[in-house]
């Protein structure tokens, strides 16, 4: 780990007039990690991710890079490279061009210029491009082309936004992997805006979910799965997201549709209580709650059953094998350790 | 036999389709013409004939102060034309005039256009007062910097000028500042216009670029000379394009306020051309005068518009 990209962000608020982009977000990157910011439209995690590029101050708090404080530094004297959402390529420059202009700036002298394009542009696979201008390029090699400008300078933060947004389903799959490669060859530290939770969770080490301006969990991925701390992560992350259901808990148990779940909680006394059941960890058993199959959506592999449990609608992940038909009666459990439980006011974990 | 009837029914048909279509057509390309005819007649009437007529007219010497005379020269009047002094002088009067108004419509209009962006109110206000001269005859405009800005003691130019401590100058008597005042009375008419151009395509340029040049770590300079000036180029090609051809024909403005004058100071061709033909009533002499102009614009337009092909 080269000991440079270390990130503070303290108390960041953000206004756009009367509108809070921003309340009081927080958070810490580790130097060499691969840190997303995974959010739905609105949440802020593109206006924090501009507030780290420089490109908009905050209105309160701190930004601190490798121990600096740097909220009042110019995007200029950062010493950040960024790929934009837009790729935001010169137009009138060649796709070597548009590599050479970052270390151009930088001054550097000619002769090391051009090993250093034609370097960024193999490990991004473009060489064969390099006299294009961006506007004969096709998506997925603008992309590429944003990459290699990114990487061409060695710089302490490499920043994306949603780079993989606008390209087609197969080249993501394709990119996204490239991507964690070549950060890890890099061994850069790496911020990551995306809305697309798929992504998060595969790319990043670890990730901080913004919802409504405020980060409501930071973690990794696997962490963020396992024990959503909110109903609103817990609604957000995950396809299909956990099942929500309101229910009655009593000394360990839960009441679902009149049928009794064990948990693990060791909360004593009664109270309502927001049960969430992940999809996939549902299974058929032969005592459980009663549940109509409504739907099936059939992925192939596996299916997405949409059942109506005395009202309440759940859905649940089941293998090819065990698919039952639209209409049947089955009966569905979950074991104890897969229970999540929320407080219905706070909207936090139990 | 009745599959081989339908057949022949449609060649039948296909083959009169395909005459009926060519008569369609026909009739289409009448009516096309029809519609076209009395534009291009009235194009014919009011610029290729009197062009034809001037350039017949210079074949002629056409002296109203001596009729007798009068007759068929040839290129005669060419020649003189080469050896005549005053009017390789108007000629340069007309290049320096051409070049400096187009190059501080630019230069100004730009620095306007490049201010104006960054304002984040009265934008809209700002652009309707800029857009006032332009809507102004330009002999209007000669009369308003005559009369109420160039005057001595009192127009505004010589007031300030006074109580900048220069003293009242003579602005339009002086032959370099008579000249300096026809290029800042144009100059200040058209500027607007080269401010709406640039303006208008500097909105049109996309803002994350010059997001991505700060943070590739580009100065607001080098933005300007990397950025801004490239993607910018085909409106300012265009702006001098335009600017050229009117300046290069300028009349009105440098007509009401110093009729060429002092002496023939600021006396650029068309103008050469106009006191020539109606001044001294050589008409002849007058028409060649005015075919070197429009020699002189279709060489000049020629070589900017090939600049604006390469690359």
């Amino acid at each position: 780990m080269s000991g440079r990209g270390q990130v503070s962000f303290r108390d960041i608020v953000k206004m756009h007039g009367e509108f809070a982009a921003l309340r009081g977000v927080s958070f810490d990157i580790k130097p060499g990690e691969f840190f997303a910011l995974l959010g739905p439209s609105g949440s802020g995690k593109s206006t924090t991710l501009r507030s780290l590029a420089g490109l908009d101050a905050p209105t309160a708090g701190r930004v601190f890079i490798d121990d600096k404080d740097v909220t009042f530094t110019d995007a200029r004297d950062r010493d950040i490279a960024m790929v934009f959402q837009s790729y935001a390529l010169y137009p009138h420059m060649t796709v070597a061009e548009n590599i050479a202009f970052p270390l151009e700036m930088a001054k550097l002298p000619k002769a090391k210029i051009g090993p250093a394009v034609q370097d960024a542009a193999r490990k991004v696979k473009i060489e064969h491009l390099l006299d294009r201008k961006p506007g004969q390029l096709s998506g997925g090699q603008q992309q590429r082309c944003a990459l290699a400008r990114a990487i061409v300078r060695k710089a302490r933060l490499f920043l994306l936004d949603e780079p993989l947004s606008n390209l087609d389903a197969k080249l993501r799959l394709e990119t996204r992997a490239e991507l964690k490669k070549l950060q890890r060859s890099l061994g850069v530290t790496a911020v990551y805006v995306t809305h697309d939770q798929e992504e998060a969770m595969t790319l990043a080490d670890r990730m901080a979910v913004f919802m409504a301006g405020e980060i409501q969990q930071v973690g990794t991925p696997a962490d963020v799965f396992a024990r959503p701390n909110s109903i609103d992560i817990a609604g957000f992350i995950g396809n299909p997201p956990m099942n929500l259901i309101p229910a009655h808990y009593a000394d360990g148990d839960v009441l679902i549709a009149g049928h009794r779940l064990k948990t693990t909680a060791a909360i004593p006394g009664e109270r309502e209580v927001i049960v969430g059941l992940r999809p996939g960890s549902l299974h058929i058993a032969a005592d459980g709650l009663k549940a109509r199959v409504d739907l099936i959506e059939d992925l192939g592999d596996t299916a997405v059953l949409d059942l109506d449990c005395d009202g309440t609608s759940i859905r649940m992940r089941v293998g090819d094998h065990d698919v039952p038909r639209e209409g049947d009666t089955i009966c569905v459990t979950a074991r104890p350790q897969d229970i999540h439980l929320f407080d219905p006011a706070t909207r936090k974990r139990l | 036999m009745a599959p081989s009837a339908i057949a022949a029914a449609g060649t039948g048909s296909e083959a009169a389709s395909t005459d009926y279509g060519d008569a369609l057509a026909l009739r289409e390309r009448r009516f096309a013409a029809a519609l076209l005819a009395p534009a291009f007649l009235a194009l014919l009437a009011t610029t290729t004939f009197p062009l034809m007529f001037l350039i017949w007219t210079s074949a002629f010497r056409m002296d109203l102060a001596m009729p007798f005379t009068n007759g068929f020269v040839g290129f005669e009047n060419y020649r003189v034309l080469l050896s005549d002094e005053r009017f390789w002088s108007s000629l340069l009067v007309s290049l320096v005039y051409t070049g400096s108004t187009v190059a501080l419509q630019v230069v100004i209009g730009l620095a306007l256009a490049l201010l104006v962006m960054d304002m984040k109110r009265g934008q809209g206000w700002f652009r309707l007062i800029a857009i006032l001269p332009v809507v102004l005859s330009p002999a209007v405009v000669g009369m308003i910097w005559r009369t109420f800005m160039l005057a001595p003691e009192f127009g505004i130019v010589d007031f300030l000028s006074i109580n900048a401590g220069l003293g009242s100058q003579n602005w339009l008597g002086d032959p370099v500042l008579a000249m300096v005042s026809v290029i800042a009375i144009h100059t200040w008419q058209w500027t607007p216009f080269a401010f709406m151009v640039l303006l208008a395509s500097l909105a049109s340029l996309p803002e994350d670029i010059y997001e991505a040049a700060r943070l590739d770590r580009a100065s607001a300079w080098q933005r300007f000379r990397r950025i801004t000036l490239p993607l910018l180029r085909p409106a300012i090609v265009m702006v001098v394009i335009m600017r050229t051809m009117v300046a290069l024909t300028a009349f009105a403005a440098i007509f009401t306020v110093t009729a060429g004058g002092p002496g023939t100071a600021t006396e650029i061709l068309n103008l050469y051309a106009y006191r020539k033909s109606f001044t001294e009533l050589s008409i002849g002499y007058g028409a060649a005068l005015a075919v070197a102009l429009l020699i002189v614009t279709i060489i000049i337009s020629g070589i900017l518009f090939a600049l604006r092909r390469a690359k």
